[in-house]
Parts: structure tokens; C-alpha cells; sequence
């Protein structure tokens, strides 16, 4: 407030005339009410100087701000006033009827002009526009994830229905453990066995689930080591075979980051392998525990010798110990090669059946050694495939096509099949010896030949030794006289074989031979060679089929004598000649399997019955002596001259 | 390989199906009524999705009041999402099905493992066959091999000569 002061006085409260009639009559003006008098007295305050006091803060601030006005400050000052005009007519408004002076009788609304019709009109068209492109956005949108949701469940259930084609797949209802999963779970056992006594516990493996990866394709997640395979070899220190490399292992991690860059049927070809993989894992499990159950029944030819957890041995004879294991795939060589050496040592039953292994120092040089062990991989195959065939396909139908090769062969229920497996393998490496024991005489007989004769018995093995002898030089002749049968009898006799059968560890040998004690009473030489069967043992083997040789060429040699009219005696490695003066020439055949120069040699003996004292001074270790001599490995040929020689020798009549 | 024998069956209608002889009465009656809800269901969906959008269009007319244009709009909203709502519930019906043939086509599925069986069969016998006849060239290839090696001067010379 300025210093100055306006002071207004009012008129003094004196009634004055207002109007004065003729008759005399006064009109004063109407007495104030109170109201009234207040309300003069507030008009008659002079708000001016705060009006101008506010115009001029206002003033100052606008001046202090930008010069540039907003755009909206005209709008926001007739926004301002408005509701201060509007504030003050309420006030009003209010109280007058606070008052009950007046009342309100009602309001009416302006009447909107043109324009302000249309620009609401047009507000509201813009905003339902609005609205209806909101939801465009939002059924593109939700079309757009319908679309991908029908595109994986297509993806899903059709590796679903391919995977259905070849397993069982079965749903869990209202099990889903995650969303999206449908609890679809793929059962890989089989309970349609055979034997109900064989009837597998179901393997953890049993039931694998089928699971969504992260573009919604099918997809199954299976933890490392999860499955086994099967592992079977020998034990020992003379074993060299290498274990067959583990299956590679397909983990989800590295089938998830592969399957974004693979095709849907790559995929499922994936998991059919994979499925493939867990159902021979089980099968594999199957028969470790058939083999386990097996083992333990008393038998011959299967000892226990080692057990761990998933792991057995045994001793099958032939001084061989085998394991049979239950491995994880993932598992290297190394592990398990160490295990395999680890068992031997932690073995609860005593190792006391390693006594007949042969250890490499042992073992004589590379020609005894170059057969082995049997194929472990081939074993093991084979273990699988007889317990396939005759503990898993006999609850289903047989299959119709023939060549089962096991059938007709030794025990072939449930019961005996590890002790048939067991001897097969015990076989095997016992004709392998056999073999090498005939190699080794046939390698140093040049006139002997090896036939081998393929059984396809597991359990049989046979070879043929077969000698071919020059044919005689009257046989020309005496294929003229045909009439004369005992002629062409003599004169066929240009092979000779000798038969070898192996089955089991028991060897047989069959082949014409050593004379039978009733032929030489009777003097026939049809009776003498004959066709002689007999066994023998792997030790003996060598030397008896030397002599069987040797005396199939003395029987040969006796032929061709007689052949010529030459009076002989045959004993069964001797060939005597009766001279004048009676004197007895001998051609005797000497074996000796050891004998690296050949296993046959030849030595002329001289028996005179009129000089005994002679005989006394005969010394044996020179083979130069005059009444014996050593004529060394002749072939056939030479031998076939020799006899003539001796022919002629005694026609001759000459003395030595 | 296992038997295509599926275990669990779509839905619950067809579940007491026959082994062999075929779907019984009930298991007709119970396939029947599964049909008829589905049609009734997806009848409904349709209906549904139908009506909502007949709503939506209908809706487009821009009214004075504003306050109407608002409640109009929540309603708009309101019918978008039934809409969406009831296409995936028809998907849902959709997979339904698809699980229902999955588990109980077992007149397709029995002649396809039958097939397959055959073709195994077969490739078992044609194996088992073709193992007879290495064995049997093998063998021969060994006879004609010994021969040739008992008759050949690399014999003659491994063995000591006589």
C-alpha cells in the first residue's frame, strides 16, 4: 500500500426527500436492508490497487521467462479464467441458495456451433479408428502365434507318428511335467518273452520320455552314462585283443545345438537310432543277466572265477578265462581294460583255474603262436545272437526262413546256452591247436596236403590230410588187363587220405593205416589195410599222424612190390625184403614230429640171422653202420626208385 | 522291434475298444458320443468367433456421445480377445484329434508293424542266405586256395627239400 490514503465519507445517514406530492405527500427512498448495506460497503472497497499489484507481478514474470510465448499459454490463460469465472459463479450460485433468496431454476447448455459439432465428430471417428487398428495389430499378432503353434505341433506330432511307426509310444495323461510336453513317453521293453521264469525286470531305461526342444521339435534327452553295452573278452596276459570302440555317445546338448541346422528328418532318423541304441542297451542287459543266472548253475565247462558288479568271469577250459561285462558306452579302452586287470585282483573267489594259462614265455616260437584266441568281437556277436534267437524269438513267431544254424546243435534251451557258448569257444581255440599241429606236419611233408572241410558246426571242426603217390609204371598194363580185379584193385590205391575230426576237445582220427592183428594172421593184404578210427590227444596228434602217413606209403610201397611179383613182408612201419641166403633188407620209416627237416625219414636196415654178433656191434647214433643206413627224407618219387632198386635187388639175387 | 500296440488312447472314448474282434457296442456308443461333443465343440467355437466379430463390425459406427464411443471401445477390446481366445481353443480341439488318431489308429498301424515284420522277415532270410552263400564261397575259395598253395613252387620252397 502506497502512502497515500483515500478516505471517502459517506453521506450522513440522513433521510432525504425524494419526492414531494401536491397534496403534500413525502417519498423518502426505501429503507436498506442489512444484506444490503453490506454489500454497498463491499463494493465500495476499491480492489484496484491488488488487481494492479498482480498484473504487474505477472508482467515481471513473463518478462523474466523467454520472450517466445508457448504455444499452449493462450489456451492455458482462457482455461484459467474460465474456471475462475466458473468458480465464482458457483460461489454465487451457492450462495443465493444458501440464502434461500433465489433458486436456480436450471441451467441450459449453449448451443454448439458447426464447427465444434464436427470437430467432435471427428475426434470420436479418430479414436475409433484408433481403436479398430489397435486391434488389427493385435489379431496379426495372435494370428502370427496361432501360426507358429500350429507349425511346431505339426513338426511334433509328425516325427510322432514316424517315431510310432516302429516303437511304442504311449501317452501319460495328465502328467505332463512341463508345459508343452504332453507326457508322450516311449516304452522300449518287451514282455513278450518266451520262458515266464525269464521274465527281465524292467529297465530304468524302459521308459523314455519324449520331450520338446526349443524350436518345439520332438526331442530326447537322455543323461551320459544312462546306457550299457555289452563288453565280452578274454582275461590273462595273453590276450591281445583291442576292445571295440564305445558308441558315440549322442548327448541333448550337442543334439539341441545341432538341430536348428539339421532337417525334421535327419531328426527323427536321430532319434530312431538313438531309441535303437537304448533298446540294444537294454538287450545287452538282458543277457548279462541271463549269462549271470546261468553261470552259477553247476556245469561243466563254465567255472566262476571273478564277479564284481556288472562284471563276470570265467574259466572255460583250455587254460582260457573270458569276462563278460556290463559297460557304460561313453567309457574309453583304457577304462575298461584297467578294469578288466583291476577285477582280476578284486575277484571274491579265488583265482585258482589261471594254473593252465600259458604265459608268453612259455609259448614256442611265432609258428606256434600265430593262431591266437579266437576273434573277440566275433564272440561276442555270436553270445548275443544265440540268446536272441533262443530266449527272445521263441515268444514270438518263428521266423520262416531257414539256415538256423544253431538248430540241431547241442543243448539249446534257456539252460544251456552259456555252457554251449562257453564250449563253442573252448572248442575253437582247442582246433585252432589241432591246427597248428597239423600245419606244422604238413609243412614239413612235402607230399602231404591239408583239406580243410568247413562243418558250420560250432562245436565240430574236421580236416583231410591227403597224399598223392606216383602212379605205377604198369598201370598202363594193367588197366588192359581189366578182367584181372585184383590188378585193378592194387592199381586204384593212387591217394590216401587221413581224416581229422575234432568235436569238442575229443580228437578223431580216420584213415587207412596200421594193419589189424587179423589180417596179419591171415596174411591178406586187403585184410591188413584197412580203415582205422580212433582218438587220440592233442600231444600225440603229431606222431600219430605221422605213422598213419608213413604207413599208408609202406602200404603203398607193398602194393607196387607185390605189383611186380615181389614176395614182401609188411610190418607197420616196415617194409622187408627176403633175400638168397636169407637175408632180410628192410625199409623202415622213422617219425619224429620235431624233426625240422622233415617228420619222415627212411633207413635201410639189414637183418642177417646168421651174423647175431654182428648185430651187437651195430652202433646206432652212426647211421652209416653196414647193417643199417640211413637213407634221410625221400619223397615218393625216390622212394618209389628205391623200392624198385630193391626189386631188382632181389631178383638180381646180388649180395650188398 | 516292438509291436505298434499303443497304450494310451486319445481322449476317453475309445479306450474299451476290442482286441481283436473288433469295437464293441459300448466302445460304438463311447466313439459316437466323443464325435458328438467335438462337433458340439467346435460348433461352438465357430459360433463364438462368428458372433464376436459380427459385434466388432457392428460396432463402427461412431456415435455423439463420447462416452459411448468409449464403452464401445472396451468392448471392442473385449470381443478381440474371445476371438482369439476361441481360435485356440479350436487348435487345442485340433491336437486333441491329432493325439486321438496317433493313439487309435490301430487298424493302420497293426498293417503297417505287419508290413514291417515281413520286410524284416524277409531281410533276415535274404541275410541268412547271403551268410550260407559266403560260407559257401569262402569255403570254396579256401579249397582252391589250399590246392593252389600245395601245388605252387612257394610251397615247394617253404618246405624242406628232399
Amino acid at each position: 500500500m502506497d502512502g497515500k490514503l483515500e478516505v471517502s465519507l459517506d453521506r450522513l445517514p440522513v433521510k432525504r426527500l425524494d419526492a414531494i406530492e401536491e397534496n403534500g405527500l413525502e417519498h423518502f427512498p426505501p429503507d436498506v436492508g442489512y444484506d444490503e448495506k453490506r454489500l454497498s460497503l463491499i463494493r465500495r472497497i476499491d480492489f484496484a490497487w491488488a488487481i494492479e499489484k498482480d498484473d504487474n507481478k505477472k508482467q515481471k514474470k513473463s518478462s523474466k521467462e523467454s520472450s517466445k510465448p508457448w504455444q499452449w499459454q493462450g489456451m492455458v490463460e482462457n482455461l484459467q479464467l474460465a474456471h475462475q469465472e466458473l468458480s465464482i459463479i458457483i460461489d454465487l450460485i451457492n450462495t443465493v441458495e444458501a440464502n434461500d433468496a433465489v433458486t436456480v431454476a436450471g441451467m441450459t447448455r449453449p448451443k454448439p456451433l458447426p464447427n465444434e459439432v464436427l470437430s467432435d465428430l471427428s475426434v470420436s471417428a479418430a479414436t475409433k479408428l484408433q481403436c479398430f487398428r489397435h486391434l488389427g495389430k493385435y489379431f496379426k499378432q495372435s494370428a502370427k502365434a496361432l501360426e507358429q503353434q500350429v507349425a511346431r505341433e505339426a513338426r511334433f506330432y509328425g516325427a510322432l507318428i514316424r517315431l510310432q511307426q516302429n516303437w511304442k509310444v504311449k501317452r501319460q495323461r495328465g502328467a505332463a511335467s512341463a508345459p508343452g510336453s504332453e507326457g508322450f513317453t516311449i516304452d522300449l521293453f518287451d514282455n513278450s518273452l518266451y520262458d515266464p521264469a525269464a521274465v527281465f525286470r524292467p529297465s530304468s531305461l524302459s521308459t523314455v520320455r519324449v520331450d520338446h526342444d526349443s524350436a518345439g521339435m520332438l526331442s530326447i534327452n537322455l543323461p551320459p552314462n544312462s546306457y550299457r553295452s555289452l563288453q565280452f573278452g578274454f582275461s590273462g596276459p595273453h590276450t591281445d585283443d583291442s576292445l571295440r570302440e564305445p558308441f558315440k555317445m549322442k548327448t541333448s546338448s550337442t543334439r539341441e545345438s545341432e538341430k536348428e541346422s539339421v532337417s525334421d528328418d535327419e531328426c527323427v532318423k536321430e532319434t530312431h537310432s538313438l531309441l535303437r541304441e537304448v533298446h540294444q542297451a537294454i538287450f545287452d542287459e538282458q543277457v548279462f543277466d541271463l549269462v549271470s543266472r546261468e553261470a552259477f548253475n553247476p556245469s561243466l565247462g563254465v567255472n566262476v572265477t571273478g564277479i564284481q558288479e556288472n562284471y563276470l568271469q570265467m574259466s572255460i577250459g583250455q587254460g582260457t578265462s573270458v569276462f563278460i561285462s556290463i559297460t557304460p558306452s561313453s567309457q574309453g579302452d583304457q577304462t575298461v581294460e584297467s578294469s578288466g586287470t583291476q577285477n582280476l585282483d578284486n575277484a571274491i573267489l579265488p583265482l585258482d583255474t589261471l594254473d593252465g594259462v600259458m604265459l608268453p614265455e612259455e609259448e614256442q616260437d611265432t609258428p606256434k603262436q600265430k593262431w591266437g584266441l579266437p576273434n573277440r568281437v566275433s564272440y561276442e556277436i555270436y553270445l548275443q545272437q544265440i540268446f536272441h534267437e533262443h530266449v527272445f524269438l521263441r515268444a514270438k513267431d518263428r521266423p520262416i526262413y531257414a539256415g538256423n544254424r544253431i538248430s540241431g546243435q547241442g543243448a539249446k534251451d534257456g539252460c544251456g546256452l552259456l555252457v554251449h557258448f562257453c564250449m563253442s569257444l573252448s572248442h575253437r581255440i582247442f582246433s585252432n591247436k589241432v591246427l597248428m599241429e597239423l600245419d606244422n606236419v604238413v609243412c614239413r611233408v612235402p607230399y602231404l596236403q591239408l583239406i580243410s572241410h568247413p562243418t558250420w558246426h560250432s562245436r565240430t571242426s574236421s580236416w583231410t590230410l591227403f597224399m598223392k603217390v606216383p602212379q605205377s609204371i604198369l598201370h598202363a598194363g594193367c588197366l588192359a588187363h581189366t578182367s584181372n580185379n585184383h590188378c585193378v584193385k592194387n592199381v586204384i590205391k593212387c591217394q590216401f587220405r587221413t581224416k581229422v575230426v575234432v568235436n569238442d576237445d575229443c580228437i578223431n582220427v580216420e584213415g587207412e593205416g596200421a594193419p589189424n592183428v587179423v589180417g596179419l594172421f591171415k596174411g591178406n593184404s586187403e585184410e591188413i589195410s584197412s580203415m582205422n578210427r580212433y582218438n587220440c590227444d592233442l600231444a600225440d596228434l603229431s606222431v600219430i599222424i605221422l605213422q598213419q602217413v608213413a604207413s599208408q606209403i609202406i602200404g603203398w610201397l607193398h602194393e607196387e612190390a607185390l605189383l611186380v611179383g615181389i614176395k614182401v613182408n609188411r610190418d607197420f612201419l616196415c617194409l622187408s625184403f627176403e633175400l638168397e641166403q636169407g637175408e632180410t633188407l628192410s625199409l623202415v620209416a622213422h617219425v619224429d614230429p620235431e624233426d625240422t627237416r622233415g617228420c619222415i625219414s627212411w633207413w635201410l636196415v639189414m637183418d642177417d640171422s646168421f651174423n647175431e654178433e654182428r648185430e651187437l656191434r651195430i652202433d646206432i647214433s652212426d647211421g652209416a653202420s653196414e647193417y643199417k643206413k640211413f637213407l634221410g627224407h625221400l619223397s615218393l618219387d625216390v622212394l618209389y626208385s628205391t623200392l624198385m632198386d630193391l626189386v631188382s635187388l632181389c631178383c638180381g639175387g646180388g649180395s650188398l | 522291434m516292438n509291436k505298434g500296440g499303443a497304450g494310451g488312447v486319445g481322449g476317453g472314448g475309445s479306450g474299451g475298444s476290442g482286441g481283436g474282434s473288433g469295437p464293441t457296442a459300448a466302445a460304438a456308443a463311447a466313439a459316437a458320443q466323443k464325435q458328438k461333443t467335438l462337433l458340439q465343440r467346435v460348433d461352438a467355437d465357430i459360433g463364438s468367433i462368428v458372433d464376436n466379430f459380427t459385434h466388432l463390425v457392428n460396432v463402427s459406427r461412431v456415435n455423439d456421445l463420447p462416452v459411448r464411443n468409449s464403452q464401445e471401445a472396451f468392448m471392442m477390446e473385449m470381443r478381440a480377445a474371445r476371438m482369439v481366445q476361441t481360435a485356440d481353443s479350436l487348435l487345442k480341439l485340433v491336437s486333441e484329434l491329432k493325439q486321438t488318431a496317433i493313439f487309435s489308429g490301430f487298424a493302420s498301424l497293426n498293417d503297417h508293424v505287419e508290413q514291417r515284420t515281413a520286410e524284416f522277415n524277409q531281410q533276415a532270410e535274404k541275410t541268412d542266405h547271403m551268410l550260407a552263400r559266403i560260407g559257401e564261397e569262402a569255403a570254396a575259395s579256401l579249397k582252391e586256395l589250399e590246392l593252389h598253395y600245395f601245388s605252387s613252387t612257394q610251397r615247394a620252397s617253404d618246405t624242406p627239400q628232399l
